[in-house]
């Protein structure tokens, strides 16, 4: 079963007089616990995909179906059990609450679901990335490579089915970067769940199960099917 | 070579105009509360200094129109024959023309004695007055329509009496014709002070009225008109030295004091205090708001700096920035400043004669530019000066510097300190009133501070398990936060206000509301000594009557009281005219606190039992001396006992009593106090005074409703300039929110990323400004309830209530109008895509 779908997909932005079409009837779909990668250059429209698919972005036109049910229409609020519970995300500029602490920024999305073992979850997360004890610093005191490792343990914390990661070393040196999308497909692998990443990095390609390409708001004939 | 140098100029002034426009526009919403705080800080200022403008300049300028005379002489006593024989000797010389003028209260009865009320009188000889211009309702001359049998009156005494021009009136004995209704009195421009509609009666008729006798409470004038003004002064000190200095007041128009006068530069003053308080509100306003547009300002500086511009290059530009918003902003404090005296005038509708014109004066208009200028140099120039430190590197790495308290730092404090003090100097200039009230803002100020980082200190360390209270919590410190700044000054503006409702409330519950309905509500004055027995009779019920007699105080164990110097004094004073008494029981409500009884029966010389109020106004004790002068002669008395009164009530009390011995045979009047019921006191002031023409009654409760209509229109003006500093906080909340928006925002966006829902999202904005309000309101009331109770308790002996329901409900509506405030600006953060967010974010 395709746990996300996506149906004649059309992205248009309106800047100023200009429209731009981002995203050109682009049809896809992706299987329960597969490992899909994302790629193309700067522009290509990878970034409004994710967004699309995630339910963070409404398509000009088109359909988007996660597990099974049409989220195209469905308002932000109702959107929001899904987001907490079945997706989770990891950003390249990481995006944590500057505010809360490490702890408090895994725990979060558990915490808004009433979960009385948020903070054992999310601790245990972090001691498994190895920053147990950097729990209590603020993103302000946490590297690039820390600060991401924190936010992939908030997008695993509800254990989501899907997981959207969106160039996720693109702030990272390499060593870091390689550590991360490690991290990425244990989790992955371990808790089966589909992982869609968008990155540049052929290495990281070479592994996913299928790979598509896309270009000027299309996919290309050359993209990888399966693995 | 002069074709490059004018390209070049017009290349930077070109450069200049759009860095400046663009950073403008860039920030459109920071710099309308830039402006909004400027012209805040000078609109009530301007307000009040044109509308006492207007007032000087409508009743108040013509000195000699408000005393209608060159030079004034006035006693509580009949003027004695020296001063009168010299006054003759100046008329007879052609020096100087003179009328002679009683004024005093008397009840006046409708012709067929159907209703009464107590009116003030003022009897005027042929001539009155020598400046200023009666209008009455006819249009003619007053001096040809006040004669012999006819009546001047305010228009108040015909619609309470329900008479009209050409009805006939009881004045004393006499009955007299309403010929004229007065319009406007230039000696008496404003009249809510007054206990009764005024009658102009012709002197003529005085000896008919039957009511100056000896010991009736008159104010006796006697009124010059000089025919060469130089020589006004040297007539002046003539009298002087020939009149009783105890007893009788000379004065020229220049030096004599207007009660009216006295009371709107009190007034005035008390207000432009609450101005004063506002422009500093204001200034701190300011200060906020521009280090929160300054800091949106940041990235673009740090970019500047990294390709070469100076900081000369900031301070130029951003010193034009501030000049053109600061103009924006002392204009639009101009203008507004002259549209709320407008309503300054709705304000004192009912209080201020018609005639009082609004005026807008180049000086006013001057002085309100000079004064954006200073605020909005004063207070931006620490934010300005912080661009110095702002470092190129911060681009590269997103940290927030820290400006060093270095010298500039201190002096900027120093020189707004001193600015503060210059401001309370030039408007109220009384020194102590001035040193008193900048120590009290600054206590305010520093415990609001103090209690606000006690509270931040203690909630930052906070384990609030529910989530939504502890995000809401965490915003209180997100990065550019104002939430010390807000706190202090809502809980320094409220505050204000608070004291102001709860003193107001609990002067209201003891002299008005809670009058007590035991307590006399009908006084009898006046009574001569050999009317007592006819008028007991008449009256038909059993009642105290208290003697009066009239005296002076002057000296208090041979140091002689200088009247000038008393009278300087705020409260009560020994230059004052008192009303002894003599008895030898005390009253009910009476104590001996000292002395052990009312007199020693030891003691050979003459005694006085004093009440601990005189104690509080001059130090005195048991043995100590006083002199007192009774129709010019002098009694020298040894205090023998102090009482006090067991409670505040509204029963006769007596500063000093004597032995009945002592002035059983003085000059005297005899007044009561009876208890009668409300629909009862009109037939029986009518009845007694019917009978007995030269005594007053006072209704007491329609002379406290009439004084509680006053003083809840006064309070009320008071109230409406204090909600001024109110904006000034209200100014800091939006300019907080606006400087925190992108913050907001991307807490928002990460909030509905993660799964939560919008409500959770206005939940947490919402809970952090109900925080900030309670917090404020409820400093603000504790800080309110011990200044007003110290008050009652120290400055004004009454009883103190806290009013804590009412309280609550201030603490409620400062929350609503805080969280409203706070929320507004928020929905639009809440509106905001997550996804446009992001995509910004990453492009950055």
């Amino acid at each position: 079963m395709n746990i996300i779908e996506a149906r004649n997909l059309t992205k248009t932005y309106v800047i100023g007089e200009r429209q731009i079409r981002v995203l050109d009837n682009v049809s896809l779909a992706v299987s329960k616990s597969e490992f899909l990668v994302v790629e193309g250059s700067s522009g290509s429209g990878k970034t409004t995909l994710i967004s699309l698919l995630s339910g963070l972005d409404k398509p000009t036109a088109g359909r988007i179906f996660l597990e099974g049910k049409d989220i195209t229409e469905t308002t932000e609020d109702a959107l929001a059990p899904m987001r907490n519970e079945i997706i989770g995300f990891v950003f390249q500029s990481f995006h944590l609450i500057p505010s809360l602490t490490a702890i408090e920024n895994v725990m979060f999305p558990a915490e808004l679901k009433h979960d009385p073992e948020a903070y054992d979850k999310a601790y245990a997360l972090l001691v498994r990335v190895g920053l147990e004890k950097r729990s209590d610093n603020l993103p302000s005191q946490l590297s690039g490579g820390e600060m991401q490792r924190v936010a992939m343990c908030r997008a695993l914390v509800n254990n989501p089915k899907i997981i959207f990661a969106d160039e996720p070393t693109g702030n990272l040196d390499s060593e870091n970067g390689r550590a991360i999308i490690e991290l990425l497909l244990e989790f992955h692998r371990e808790r089966q769940s589909t992982l869609v990443l968008v990155t540049h990095n052929t290495d990281i390609a070479a592994r996913a199960d299928r790979m598509i390409v896309l270009a000027d708001g299309r996919i290309r004939p050359e993209s990888r099917h399966e693995n | 070579m002069v074709a490059f140098a004018l390209r070049a100029a017009m290349k930077i002034s070109t450069l200049h105009r759009h860095f400046v426009i663009r950073q403008i526009a860039r920030s459109k919403k920071q710099a309308a509360v830039f402006i909004v705080c400027v012209a805040l800080s000078i609109v009530t200022l301007i307000a009040l200094n044109g509308f006492s403008d207007s007032v000087h300049s409508s009743l108040l300028k013509d000195a000699r129109a408000l005393h209608a005379a060159d030079v004034i002489i006035r006693s509580n006593y009949d003027l004695s024959a020296a001063v009168t024989g010299h006054v003759r000797h100046l008329e007879k010389q052609g020096l100087a023309n003179s009328v002679r003028v009683y004024e005093f209260y008397s009840v006046v009865r409708t012709a067929e004695n159907q209703g009464s009320l107590l009116a003030n009188l003022k009897v005027v000889e042929h001539g009155y007055p020598f400046y200023g211009r009666m209008v009455l309702a006819s249009g003619e001359a007053f001096k040809e329509r006040l004669r012999q049998g006819r009546i001047i009156v305010s228009q108040a005494l015909l619609d309470r009496l329900g008479l009209s021009v050409g009805d006939r009136l009881n004045v004393g004995r006499a009955q007299l014709t309403i010929a004229d209704v007065l319009l406007q009195e230039p000696a008496q421009p404003v009249n809510f002070f007054s206990l009764g509609p005024r009658v102009f009666v012709s002197a003529n008729d005085l000896e008919r009225l039957d009511l100056v006798k000896k010991g009736s409470r008159v104010r006796y004038y006697c009124l010059l008109k000089v025919a060469d003004p130089r020589q006004i002064n040297r007539i002046a000190e003539q009298l002087k030295a020939l009149a009783d200095a105890d007893f009788v007041q000379v004065d020229t128009f220049r030096t004599a004091e207007s009660g009216v006068k006295r009371f709107f530069d009190n007034f005035l003053f008390f207000l432009n205090l609450i101005g004063i308080f506002t422009l500093l509100l204001a200034g701190i306003g300011i200060q906020s708001t521009l280090s929160a547009f300054l800091k949106e300002k940041e990235q673009t500086i740090a970019i500047l700096k990294t390709i070469g511009a100076t900081s000369q290059f900031f301070s130029r530009h951003f010193i034009i920035i501030l000049s053109l918003m600061g103009l924006v902003g002392t204009v639009l404090g101009l203008l507004s400043g002259f549209i709320l005296q407008y309503f300054v005038h709705v304000l004192f509708a009912g209080l201020l004669p018609p005639n009082v014109k609004l005026i807008i004066s180049a000086g006013a208009m001057l002085e309100g530019i000079c004064l954006g200028v200073l605020v909005v140099g004063l207070f931006s120039f620490l934010p300005l000066h912080r661009l110095r430190d702002i470092r190129p590197v911060s681009i590269l790495r997103k940290e927030s510097f820290r400006s060093a308290k270095t010298a500039p730092y201190f002096v900027s404090v120093f020189i707004i300190f001193v600015f503060f003090i210059g401001m309370v100097m030039w408007q109220i200039s009384d020194a102590q009133t001035g040193f008193y009230f900048i120590m009290g803002i600054a206590l305010l100020i520093l415990i609001s501070a103090a209690g606000a980082q006690a509270i931040l200190f203690v909630v930052r360390r906070l384990n609030v398990k529910p989530l939504v209270i502890r995000q809401a919590l965490k915003g209180l410190f997100r990065p550019r936060n104002a939430t010390r700044p807000i706190i202090i000054t809502l809980t320094a503006s409220l505050s204000v206000i608070f004291s102001i409702y709860l003193l107001e409330k609990n002067l209201d519950a003891t002299y008005i509301e809670s009058y007590p309905p035991d307590a006399p509500n009908l006084f009898f004055l006046d009574i001569q000594p050999s009317q007592l027995i006819e008028f007991s009779e008449a009256l038909g019920r059993r009642t105290e009557y208290y003697p009066i007699i009239r005296a002076k105080i002057t000296a208090v164990n041979g140091e002689k009281i200088i009247r000038k110097k008393e009278r300087q004094k705020r409260g009560d004073n020994l230059a004052r005219t008192f009303n002894l008494t003599y008895r030898n029981h005390l009253l009910t409500d009476e104590i001996i606190t000292e002395g052990g009884a009312l007199f020693r029966k030891d003691w050979g010389d003459l005694q006085v039992s004093v009440l601990d109020t005189v104690t509080e106004i001059r130090n005195m004790k048991i043995g100590d001396h006083i002199t007192f002068k009774i129709q010019g002669i002098p009694i020298t008395a040894r205090i023998s006992s102090i009482r006090s009164r067991k409670r505040e009530s509204i029963r006769p009390f007596f500063y000093f009593v004597f032995p009945e011995k002592t002035l059983k045979d003085a000059p005297q009047t005899i007044f009561t106090a009876l208890t009668v019921s409300t629909s009862d006191i009109s037939e029986l002031q009518t009845r007694m005074v019917q009978k007995f023409p030269n005594v007053s009654a006072i209704d007491v409760t329609e002379t406290l409703s009439r004084f509680a209509q006053v003083l809840r229109r006064l309070s009320s003006v008071i109230r409406f300039f204090t909600l001024f500093s109110i904006i000034a906080g209200i100014l800091i909340i939006l300019s907080s929110i606006l400087a925190t928006r992108i913050a907001r925002i991307q807490e928002a966006v990460y909030y509905k990323i993660l799964g939560a829902r919008s409500v959770f999202v206005l939940k947490v904005f919402a809970l952090e400004n109900l925080f900030l309000g309670f917090v404020s309101a409820g400093l603000a009331l504790i800080f309110a309830q011990i200044g007003s109770w110290a008050i009652c308790e120290f400055l004004l002996d009454i009883s103190y209530s806290p009013f804590l329901t009412r309280s609550l409900s201030l603490i409620i509506a400062s929350v609503v109008l805080i969280v409203m405030i706070g929320l507004l600006p928020s929905s639009s953060i809440l509106r905001h895509k997550p996804v446009v967010f992001l995509r910004e974010q990453t492009q950055e």
